[in-house]
């Protein structure tokens, strides 16, 4: 089965000499499409460097990354940002949508980055808003939406270009539990139904429930894969660290 | 998807009123600009409006607008009779005045409170007493030939042979109104607009007779001075000769009343023949100068207008400058408003040339709507000047080109500054 996503032996270190620090100690991790997954540890435990790494912003210093079936880092130089804006989705913590785009044209504007003529992303955002229960907000700036608003936006447009891979850096951080466990339902259902893989790094133990596996990384090493008990059947040979 | 228009229209109060901001400035340059070119058509109203080919003066002097060169009246007989000559104009131009204060308005009167408040320490007291002369540009001319009011746009030209003026409607006279100049009343038959003298003094026309009259009568009192001097410098010769002793007194005495003086000869050539052949067949035979129309405007020009002309250049360069500059720090300003915007658009993979074409853009968007309302603003302004404003829809084109070159180099460094956002910045916080 092709992995949604794939590291091999990943590195990474930062300065030299003394001031040498190995952020990441050859981390072997695959997602499957479809797969629902969270990063935890403990802040410097390498989280951050890991998803700069997956969301193809830092290269690192070994390894490889596998992203639906593309080896990034072997061959020529790559065009990394048309990667991003064809393969990867990203939610952000304060879910960091355009201010001075509407809903609905955040939710097309990563479509027009690709030449989705317009016809066809309206459509696709009325369904991804409707998707996501936020229809009647489409032509609302971001500060008049909601907290849980402005995530299921953000998650409208990481779906925009149906990635193979949605990034999602502590969505859940600046909510409170029910809105955090709403919008950890809506990865949920967006990965079931949709089978993007999505990888979430998040401090909050409160949305654990909600994932199917939840990986654990400490200085930089994965120090647990555990799938939980309510993910729907998905295989656990992925941690090999 | 247009994120440049798409950003003003979210920040659509921060952005209309640094634009308006942007054309207040370039209002004031396009003013300058029509200042510069009021000066220009100023200096050159009455050279145009004379419609002559060549200007006869006086030898060695520039000519009747800007040094008072005078020659004998009947100077203009002898350069009508030389070939290729169609028609020769005796004029009579100098400036000169009437008691008739002009209307004070508010701009008069803050103007003189202005000067006041800065110069007061400077020069004498008293100085900025207010206007009471109105000051003009008389000149005189042969009804029957070249040299009179171009267009009359209210009463009639003149026609009886005396006592008859055409003023500029920038005198504030009225049609039928009565000036004394010299001890004898002139009725205003008729008016001109926009015709001035270079400094923009207004222009009244009067029969070459009448002017004469006005510009050169002696005041009766020095009349009587000048006799009197004269009969004492020959009171020597009379026991010499006592019967040339009474003529010679007459003679000399009548040299200084002598009024059939002009100040220059207005020339039209016959149609294909060579100016400079006329030209050069009148300086050497009458031993007078000439000038071209053209050269008459430039001697005005680059003579008496040449400094303030380089100044107000020199202004509105320095205007266009400051206007790059607040382009610039408004672009930079609102690129860094957006520092985590452009970090989430890079890290959504948009094209790099499309954030910049947006900072780009933004900047082109005030520049250019700041020059097309400046331009408006300007031309709604021009009437309310007190002297010739005149800026034209060529100016906003030219502006157009300039502003644009402008607004692209200013965005530059808030180009650069958006090219140091790291995508990184908006992951893990």
């Amino acid at each position: 089965m092709m992995h949604a996503i794939e590291t091999k032996k990943l590195v990474m270190t930062y300065g030299q000499g003394r001031t040498k620090v190995e952020a990441l100690k050859g981390i072997d991790l695959s997602v499957n499409k479809g797969e629902l997954l969270a990063i935890m540890g403990p802040s410097g435990s390498g989280k951050t460097t890991l998803l700069m790494i997956l969301g193809l912003v830092t290269e690192p210093t070994a390894g490889e990354l596998i992203l639906d079936g593309d080896n990034i880092y072997k061959g020529g130089k790559r065009d990394f940002q048309r990667l991003r804006r064809e393969k990867i989705g990203f939610i952000f913590q304060f879910s960091n949508l355009i201010p001075f785009l509407t809903a609905e044209e955040n939710i097309t504007f990563p479509m027009d980055l690709i030449g989705t003529p317009g016809g066809k992303a309206h459509a696709r955002a009325a369904e991804l808003l409707d998707y996501l229960e936020v229809t009647d907000r489409a032509g609302q700036f971001p500060e008049k939406l909601s907290g849980g608003e402005k995530q299921r936006v953000a998650i409208a447009r990481a779906l925009a270009n149906n990635p193979a891979m949605i990034l999602a850096d502590e969505p859940t951080a600046s909510l409170d539990t029910d809105r955090g466990l709403s919008v950890m339902r809506m990865l949920r259902k967006v990965s079931t139904e949709r089978g993007t893989a999505i990888l979430v790094v998040t401090h909050d133990e409160r949305m654990i429930g909600e994932v199917d596996r939840v990986l654990q990384l400490v200085d930089g090493a994965v120090t647990s894969d555990e799938i939980q008990a309510k993910a729907p059947g998905v295989a656990g040979d992925h941690l090999s660290a | 998807m247009n994120l440049a228009l798409k950003d003003a229209r979210y920040h659509v109060f921060k952005f209309i009123s640094s634009t308006i901001g942007v054309s207040l400035l370039l209002l004031v340059v396009f003013t300058i600009g029509g200042i510069i070119r009021g000066v220009i058509l100023d200096s050159s109203t009455v050279v145009v409006a004379t419609n002559a080919d060549l200007w006869v003066v006086q030898k060695d002097w520039l000519g009747p607008f800007v040094e008072a060169s005078r020659l004998p009246e009947d100077y203009y007989h002898a350069i009508q009779s030389i070939h290729g000559v169609a028609e020769a104009s005796p004029l009579v131009m100098a400036w000169d005045h009437i008691d008739h204060p002009p209307a004070s308005s508010g701009l008069m009167m803050f103007m003189y409170r202005n000067a006041q408040f800065g110069t007061q320490t400077m020069v004498e007291p008293h100085w900025l007493d207010m206007v009471r002369e109105l000051r003009f540009l008389l000149v005189g001319y042969e009804t029957d030939h070249i040299g009179g009011p171009p267009m009359i746009v209210a009463g009639r030209g003149i026609e009886a042979s005396h006592y008859e003026v055409v003023a500029d409607v920038k005198t504030g006279l009225k049609v039928g109104e009565i000036i004394r100049m010299r001890g004898f009343d002139y009725k205003v038959v008729g008016l001109t607009k926009n015709i001035v003298g270079f400094n923009a003094d207004p222009v009244i026309y009067a029969r070459l007779v009448d002017a004469q009259n006005i510009l050169f009568q002696p005041d009766p009192d020095l009349l009587r001075n000048i006799r009197r001097r004269t009969g004492a410098q020959l009171g020597g010769a009379e026991a010499v000769a006592p019967r040339l002793t009474e003529p010679a007194m007459r003679k000399a005495s009548s040299l200084s009343e002598n009024l059939h003086m002009i100040n220059a000869i207005a020339v039209r050539v016959e149609p294909g023949t060579s100016l400079e052949e006329v030209a050069s067949e009148i300086r050497h035979w009458k031993h007078l100068e000439v000038y071209t129309s053209a050269r008459q405007i430039n001697i005005q020009l680059m003579g008496a207008n040449r400094l303030i002309l380089m100044q107000l250049s020199l202004f509105r360069l320095l205007l266009l400058i400051i206007a790059g500059v607040i382009i610039g720090l408004i672009t930079y300003t609102f690129t860094l408003d957006k520092i985590k915007d452009i970090a989430v658009l890079k890290l959504l993979g948009t094209q790099t040339s499309r954030i910049y074409s947006m900072i780009i853009q933004q900047a082109l968007l005030m520049g250019l709507l700041g020059t097309v309302m400046g331009a408006m603003m300007e031309f709604a302004a021009e009437p309310y000047f007190p002297r010739r404003v005149t800026a034209t829809l060529g100016d906003m084109g030219q502006m157009l080109v300039i502003i644009t070159i402008i607004s692209i180099l200013a965005s530059l460094v808030a180009v650069r500054r958006a090219m140091q956002v790291d995508p990184r910045l908006i992951l893990g916080t």
